[in-house]
């Protein structure tokens, strides 16, 4: 796993310093993308891999799972994503927050069938996610310039770190048993597939509406991270533009 | 005797005062904008739900709706960002034309992913005198999963004389906002060349009705 992330991490710094020569815009200063030039290229490059690799398997799994069967994955894999937000919502010190993440927790284990079905919701108890690039946010720091991470897609270096202390603070990570490996492999390759099966019909309006499919991207990841990290709350209203 | 000028100043200022309440136009309060929202996106979802209407006449129907509900002129101009400063006034006429026809084909195609379901106003925000913010949720009678219903906001301007949506997000998400830096991001790329872009819009709108 260290290897995976060395290999990643690298990648990323070498698109880094390879953009680093590229003339700046002032376009790419006012809209916080100095790197654009490189995340633009990038972005071609996670199509590639979207368009061979990922969406092949996404069918495949379209074919293979009927579905009721894809929707009881999904729940199965958010269910195991709480002891990360629980861990988060502690952070950022949302204690209600904290205790519906433990009660969807205990429910959805044991009466959900290890979360394969949802009885939480059904009992009002709401979802939400948490993850460490939200609690750096509620703790001042600021997002840094815009990156597209190759793999990865949108991020920031606040976002891109928090994708890393997410795995440290999963204490499930810290069970250590003979296929723990491959249990965690598996885990992520499940989450891009159900991921990418989730966003599909979405992403192909946004590629079909999109005057610009990489400018489109950039805003709508900010917005939806701006919405995240005030949990839903009504943005302030300065936050908003002048019409 | 001395009393008699400040009399005569206290009555003036009464007397203003009273004409002042009585022909000013009367605020524009945060219940009517909820109420304004309420009944025209029930009116453009029933609109949608009828089965009566052919593909056309739905279509039409939805563009005079979309028309009277919202400023396309303003969120137009709002789009273009910095590069609307520069525009001239021919390419600016010639890109709210391209705007209004691209906004209502992609507007009716977002809308109609919720036709079936009910919007409920949950409160509302006051920016200033003339503009509010008006939260919603969208209820489908069909989910039985127990999630929480999609947030719709709509941000109403009154400065006008009547209200009029500029712009809305689902799921924290503006769109008159993700416009604005799609069409700035791509005047940059094109060297500020707004025909560039009235072409591509134009393409756009095209695609959208011909599905």
């Amino acid at each position: 796993m260290r290897g995976l992330w060395a290999l990643v991490l690298g990648i990323c710094g070498l698109a880094l310093t390879a953009c680093a020569t590229a003339p700046m815009t002032p376009e790419m200063i006012a809209n916080n993308d100095p790197y654009e030039a490189t995340n633009r290229e990038t972005l071609k490059f996670n199509g590639k891999i979207d368009r061979y690799f990922v969406i092949p398997t996404v069918a495949l799994y379209f074919v293979l799972v009927p579905e009721g069967g894809r929707r009881s994955v999904h729940r199965f894999l958010e269910n195991l994503t709480l002891p990360t937000t629980f861990v988060n919502d502690m952070l950022q010190g949302e204690m209600k927050r904290g205790s519906q993440t433990v009660a969807r927790f205990l429910v959805n284990s044991t009466i959900g069938f290890g979360g394969f079905l949802d009885p939480a919701s059904k009992m009002k108890i709401p979802d939400h996610g948490e993850d460490f690039g939200q609690t750096l946010a509620t703790w001042g720091v600021s997002e840094g310039p815009y990156l597209m991470l190759p793999f990865f897609g949108p991020s920031n270096p606040r976002d891109a770190f928090g994708l890393g202390a997410d795995v440290a603070l999963d204490p499930t990570n810290y069970i250590h048993y003979k296929q723990h490996l491959w249990w965690f492999a598996g885990q992520k390759y499940f989450t891009i597939l159900d991921l990418r099966a989730q966003t599909y019909t979405t992403v192909q309006g946004i590629q079909r509406s999109s005057v610009d499919y990489y400018a489109s991207l950039r805003s709508l990841y900010r917005q939806l991270r701006d919405n995240a990290i005030r949990n839903g709350r009504a943005a302030k209203s300065e936050e908003l533009p002048d019409f | 005797m001395r009393f008699q000028p400040i009399l005569r100043r206290t009555f003036l200022a009464t007397l203003l005062s009273l004409s002042a309440a009585l022909f000013a136009e009367p605020a524009f309060a945060a219940s009517q904008a909820e109420d304004f929202v309420q009944q025209n996106i029930h009116k453009g979802l029933e609109l949608l739900n009828n089965k009566q209407l052919s593909t056309d006449q739905r279509r039409t129907q939805f563009e005079g709706f979309l028309l009277g509900l919202t400023d396309m002129k303003r969120i137009a101009d709002f789009t273009l960002g910095q590069y609307r400063r520069t525009a001239s006034p021919q390419d600016l006429a010639a890109f709210e034309a391209a705007f209004q026809n691209y906004a209502v084909a992609v507007y009716q195609s977002y809308f109609a992913k919720y036709a079936g379901q009910s919007l409920k106003v949950t409160g509302s925000q006051q920016r200033s005198g003339d503009d509010f913010i008006v939260a919603t949720q969208l209820i489908d009678p069909s989910d039985k999963s127990g999630q929480q219903p999609l947030e719709v906001d709509f941000r109403v301007r009154t400065d006008g004389g009547k209200p009029v949506v500029v712009d809305f997000s689902v799921a924290g998400i503006w769109l008159a906002l993700e416009e604005r830096d799609q069409f700035t991001a791509f005047l940059g790329q094109n060297n500020g060349n707004i025909n560039t872009l009235i072409a591509h819009l134009s393409d756009l709108a095209k695609q959208f009705r011909s599905n």
